[in-house]
């Protein structure tokens, strides 16, 4: 559906997107992941055509985004991240509006708007002027902006930005909906949002892309060890020793000792569920167990550690010879490793 | 295009601007037109135009400062750019939209001419191809105007920007009279041309040699004509001043001849000024 080669954005000397390659299959629901400021909107901006990329292609349905602009871009539904509103409209006024402009024939925009406003829930909004609007239903004119026209490709840069918690579900519902009958590309900088709707998460961190997957595979590539919190009546000797003893356990932090109680913070083996043997090793050495917490690293931390060694390898890699893209996830999940 | 047309339109008379806008015009023109033709008995209403051609400094910066430079601010831009419609399609929505916007006070005004006749002498001919001109030439005004509020997100600065580039097309006649003297003037006056020009090529490339040798280059050819033909350059300026006279081929039409030259020069000036926006906009998705 969509194809992405070698995309690379320079603004002056910063490098925005930095060589990005890949493919987008129809019918999915991707999710464009990355901290702020990590390009995931300049690589948005240059999908939907608003901006150029410095280098690369990219194709929408076997259209260039450059050379068949127009074909191109008519395939494409884009809520940016400021919904592109004119204010001084109604919902109904600017939805006319844009369908015209996205050449929706005459006798398709009455149903094509009544159904984007029935889905954005924009029903007894049509006549009030978008500045009256709050956020949330501004957001949803955007997004019954971006459905006019039923284009293969919706486009949706930080959706669930501003909205209330009980829209954040609606939203997310109606998300889910269009992915089965369009192909979504949506961005986030939070992680949760990305897992629990795409199919298929692209990380990018520094305008790189650093991983890509299922939520799932991700997260079986990249959650590390278990780690336990345990705070034990004793001494820290004492403690320390028991927990060790225990067959499994690959390292023990002393983290405190305060009136006679320990805090240990254990790294466990992959797929390991020691609780009950620690908490019987430290009863046998007379150490009762006040707290035992599983902090098992979620896709969060491993987002946050990825997107940070990219930061820290970029330097190294400008000694080093220029690394193939597709070995790049390998790369920094090796790194990750030798820092375990 | 049409649907672009048609929302600038709506959205400039939904609003107070527009028929503050048209009330205004509408009530220079009156004014004009009174003393001019109704008093003063001249029979020809292209010279009540004339007299308010000051007016349009003012009324077009303001027409026109929206154009772009409201959309980019508020970032409605992306709408329209990531549309299935051509950058030109999107110009030309645009300007059409304030061409018809000048064209309705014009449209009343054409009126005037035929109450004059219904009191008495009216040289309708003469009155309506002044009129045709005052058209073109508000045109052209315009396209320089919507190209301004292209290179800026800040309506205050478009308007600003657009009345001072206007004002100066306005005044360079009485300018130019003062510069016939010498040549020195004229050395003095492309040096200075010179500078902004090496400047701006600096600010752009970043290239402090770049700039520094275009200026001493360009220094050093001016001299040499100095020196040697110094009749050229009064000439070149005299030139140069009159194509950015914007308002000064009216005066054809303000002495009664339906001048083909003038029209050409304004369309050339829109057509230029319409491409120019057409880059600006182009241009600001690759950096």
């Amino acid at each position: 559906m969509i194809q992405v080669e070698h995309l690379t954005k320079r603004y002056g000397g910063h490098l925005a997107v930095d060589d990005i390659s890949f493919t987008v299959e129809e019918g999915t629901i991707y999710g464009l992941l990355g901290p702020n400021g990590a390009g995931k909107s300049t690589t948005m901006n240059i999908l939907t055509g608003y901006i150029s990329a410095s280098d690369g292609k990219v194709t929408i349905d076997g259209h260039d985004v450059l050379e068949e602009a127009s074909a191109a871009k008519a395939c494409v539904g884009y809520l940016p991240e400021q919904p592109p509103l004119y204010v001084d409209m109604t919902p109904l006024e600017y939805l006319n509006f844009v369908a015209e402009l996205k050449k929706v024939k005459r006798a398709d925009r009455k149903p094509q708007i009544d159904y984007a406003m029935q889905r954005t829930g924009l029903a007894g909004m049509e006549n009030r002027l978008i500045k009256n609007l709050s956020k949330g239903y501004r957001q949803r004119v955007g997004f019954a902006a971006a459905l006019l026209g039923n284009p293969k490709v919706i486009i949706l840069d930080e959706p669930i930005v501003g909205l209330d918690p009980a829209q954040v579900i609606e939203i997310r519902n109606l998300i889910k909906e269009l992915g089965q009958q369009h192909t979504v590309i949506l961005s986030s900088h939070i992680l949760s949002e990305v897992s629990a709707l795409c199919d298929k998460v692209l990380i990018i961190a520094n305008g790189k892309l650093v991983a890509q997957g299922t939520p799932e595979e991700l997260s079986e590539q990249l959650t590390g060890d278990v780690t336990l919190q345990i705070t034990a009546l004793g001494e820290a000797q004492k403690v320390v020793a028991a927990v060790n003893s225990v067959q499994g356990v690959k390292q023990t932090v002393l983290e405190q000792e305060q009136n006679g109680e320990t805090s240990v913070s254990v790294t466990v083996e992959q797929g390991k569920d020691l609780r009950a043997a620690i908490s019987a090793a430290l009863a046998m050495a007379e150490c009762p167990v006040l707290a035992l917490n599983t902090v098992s690293m979620t896709l969060e931390d491993v987002f946050l550690q990825i997107t940070s060694q990219t930061e820290e390898s970029d330097a190294e890699e400008e000694l080093q010879e220029p690394v193939d893209e597709q070995q790049e996830p390998a790369d920094t999940q090796a790194h990750e490793e030798a820092q375990e | 295009m049409i649907a672009i047309l048609k929302r600038e339109l709506k959205s400039y008379y939904s609003g107070m601007m527009g028929w503050l806008l048209t009330g205004a015009m509408l009530l220079f023109g009156g004014l004009y037109f009174t003393a001019a033709n109704l008093q003063g008995g001249y029979t020809n209403f292209t010279i009540a135009l004339y007299s308010f051609v000051i007016v349009l400094l003012i009324f077009i910066p303001l027409l026109c400062m929206r154009s772009f430079a409201e959309e980019k601010r508020s970032k409605t831009d992306q709408l329209l750019l990531t549309s299935p419609v051509s950058i030109t399609e999107i110009v030309l929505g645009k300007y059409l939209a304030l061409l018809s916007m000048f064209a309705v006070p014009l449209a009343v005004m054409a009126l005037y001419p035929l109450i004059m006749k219904f009191l008495g002498g009216a040289d309708l001919l003469a009155s309506y191809s002044g009129i045709v001109g005052y058209f073109f030439m508000g045109a052209a005004a315009i396209a320089v105007c919507m190209y301004i509020s292209a290179l800026t997100e800040n309506q205050i600065i478009a308007a600003l920007a657009g009345f001072g580039v206007l004002l100066i097309a306005y005044l360079l006649p009485s300018i130019q009279t003062l510069f016939t003297a010498g040549s020195a003037l004229a050395l003095g006056v492309f040096l200075v041309i010179l500078l902004i020009a090496a400047v701006i090529v600096g600010l752009r490339s970043r290239s402090v040699t770049l700039a520094a040798g275009i200026f001493v280059v360009g220094f050093v050819l001016l001299s040499i004509l100095f020196g040697t033909k110094s009749g050229w350059l009064t000439t070149a300026f005299t030139n140069i001043m009159g194509a950015l006279s914007l308002f000064e081929p009216f005066l054809e039409f303000v002495n009664g001849l339906f001048s083909i030259n003038a029209l050409v020069y304004y369309a050339s000036v829109a057509g230029l000024f319409l491409f120019l926006t057409g880059q600006t906009l182009e241009k600001r998705r690759w950096n």
